[in-house]
């Protein structure tokens, strides 16, 4: 299939999505306590954003899925709507899609901790993703686990996903950067977490959110040492800043932002996008990059 | 052994994370009838300083922060009846602390009430989705001295300075120091809500909570 087919062409950059959030914002909607909602009450400014995303240059993009898992919409008391939240996901995305461009299913943390953190089981986990997966798979052409920082969880989105679907995994999770170097917040590193993504015969690994673009950089090089499999980045863009008027914005500069990708592309990531900050302007400025170095 | 040894020996139990050993060690505190005022002081609280540490040096996570917290606030439960016995009182301060109304998001706000009960703070959890008014009304009820406010959607950041702006309207703004945690609060959030501080994490917290409270 096409992704396959992108992940064996040497030469190709695969460009992925940016940030929903401030999107939905820029929209004059106002932000109500889950996001995934707005797929049932605000469709078209959903299906706005992914076709801002596909139009800026995205080879694919991603599901407004992120909290729309059994155990976060518990969190939110709508695991009652757990079909036609992800259903119509599917629907707002594939009116967006062009001819050549990928539709991927996002799947974000439970928001809930193992114990000494939490009370979760690996079993609720895996239940809960299960559900999501399964209504999902219909509508996808592969899978983003994003955001996750916790192994543990990522193997029970991983067995879920094996269980229900045979499509590509891009598996990402989010690390902070200490002294010794890059661990989950549950105090796994780097290489535990390759290494057991790895053996769930993933086709992608990755990283998102947390870290900004700078200290991305970094990571790409350790995560290079340890995995020949193909890498992908979606870091943030800074930290956001809200003003008085509840706007928010981010300080760090796109072309800032781009130049560190290309600096990523250079040290051979696979897939390239944006997490909490980024836009389809972001996405846009890396468009021009990937295609000035095919050109030369 | 020396006193100094038994306090070395409690700290290292906290490091440990040895949960049976902290809590026989506070009995045997209780039974030797020690000053259980130093006892808490350079024997736990050292511990859970050096766990503290343990975490800014990149040794530790969340799961031994946690673990070091909930051993901490056992074995005070078990000295703390003693402690008022001997008239003292071990307070460092009170704190209200909840998530904002609308946000839902509360592992870090916890992780930062068990780190401020294990450093001797009265802490008054009040939980995730918590009103402005139901904060300021707790803290009023229990005279803290600190309120704590977590956000982590830049969407509901806007709820703490709603707090403030309440206290304010109270004419209350003086009676506490307001601080906020999560992860998009920044320096000039802080500044532009008119709160006292913020911290990064946990232990960054405490640290925070310490200076505000002997200004």
């Amino acid at each position: 299939m096409l992704f396959d087919n992108w992940l064996n062409d040497d030469s190709k950059i695969i460009l992925f999505d940016g940030g929903m959030g401030t999107e939905i914002f820029k929209r004059g909607i106002k932000l109500g306590k889950l996001p995934d909602l707005l797929n049932i009450e605000e469709p078209q400014v959903i299906s706005e954003i992914h076709k801002a995303y596909y139009d800026a240059g995205s080879n694919m993009v991603q599901t407004n899925t992120f909290g729309s898992s059994y155990l976060n919409l518990q969190n939110y008391k709508l695991e009652d709507r757990i079909n036609e939240i992800n259903e119509k996901a599917i629907e707002n995305i594939r009116v967006s899609c062009p001819n050549g461009a990928l539709v991927v299913g996002d799947i974000g943390p439970s928001g809930h901790y193992r114990p000494p953190v939490g009370k979760i089981t690996p079993e609720e986990w895996f239940q809960s993703y299960v559900k999501q997966v399964e209504i999902l798979e219909k509508g996808v052409d592969l899978w983003h686990v994003e955001t996750i920082s916790d192994i543990e969880e990522m193997k029970a989105t991983l067995e879920a996903i094996k269980k229900v679907s045979s499509k590509p995994i891009i598996s990402s999770m989010t690390y902070k950067k200490t002294k010794r170097g890059f661990f989950t917040i549950m105090g796994d590193s780097l290489e535990k977490c390759i290494t057991i993504q790895e053996s769930y015969k993933v086709s992608v690994i990755g990283s998102n959110c947390t870290l900004g673009s700078f200290d991305m950089i970094d990571l790409l090089k350790d995560m290079k040492k340890i995995t020949s499999l193909p890498i992908s980045i979606k870091p943030n863009a800074g930290k956001p800043r809200l003003d008085l008027g509840g706007q928010t914005h981010y300080d760090q500069s796109i072309e800032e932002f781009a130049d560190h990708i290309h600096k990523m592309i250079d040290l051979g990531v696979k897939i390239v996008g944006g997490c909490c900050g980024t836009s389809p302007k972001t996405i846009y400025e890396i468009k021009k990059i990937i295609k000035s170095i095919s050109r030369s | 052994m020396t006193l100094e040894q038994f306090y070395k020996e409690i700290s290292d139990a906290i490091v440990e994370l040895n949960k049976e050993k902290a809590i026989s060690l506070a009995n045997r505190a209780i039974e030797e009838d020690l000053v259980l005022l130093d006892v808490i002081e350079k024997g736990f609280g050292d511990g859970i300083r050096r766990i503290g540490d343990l975490w800014e040096e990149g040794e530790f996570f969340l799961p031994e922060l946690m673990l070091g917290g909930t051993i901490m606030q056992e074995s005070l439960e078990i000295l703390l009846p003693h402690l008022k016995k001997q008239g003292e009182q071990v307070s460092s301060g009170i704190v209200v602390i909840a998530t904002i109304e609308g946000d839902i998001h509360s592992i870090g706000k916890t992780i930062v009430a068990t780190m401020l009960s294990a450093n001797g703070f009265e802490v008054y959890d009040l939980g995730a989705d918590t009103s402005a008014e139901k904060i300021i009304e707790t803290a009023i009820k229990k005279h803290a001295d600190i309120i704590g406010v977590s956000a982590l959607l830049t969407t509901t950041m806007f709820g703490q300075k709603k707090v403030i702006e309440l206290l304010e309207s109270k004419g209350m703004r003086d009676n506490f120091k307001v601080i906020l945690g999560g992860a998009p609060v920044t320096p000039s959030w802080v500044e532009e809500s008119g709160a006292d501080g913020y911290a990064d994490n946990a232990v960054e917290a405490v640290k925070l909570v310490k200076k505000l409270i002997n200004k």
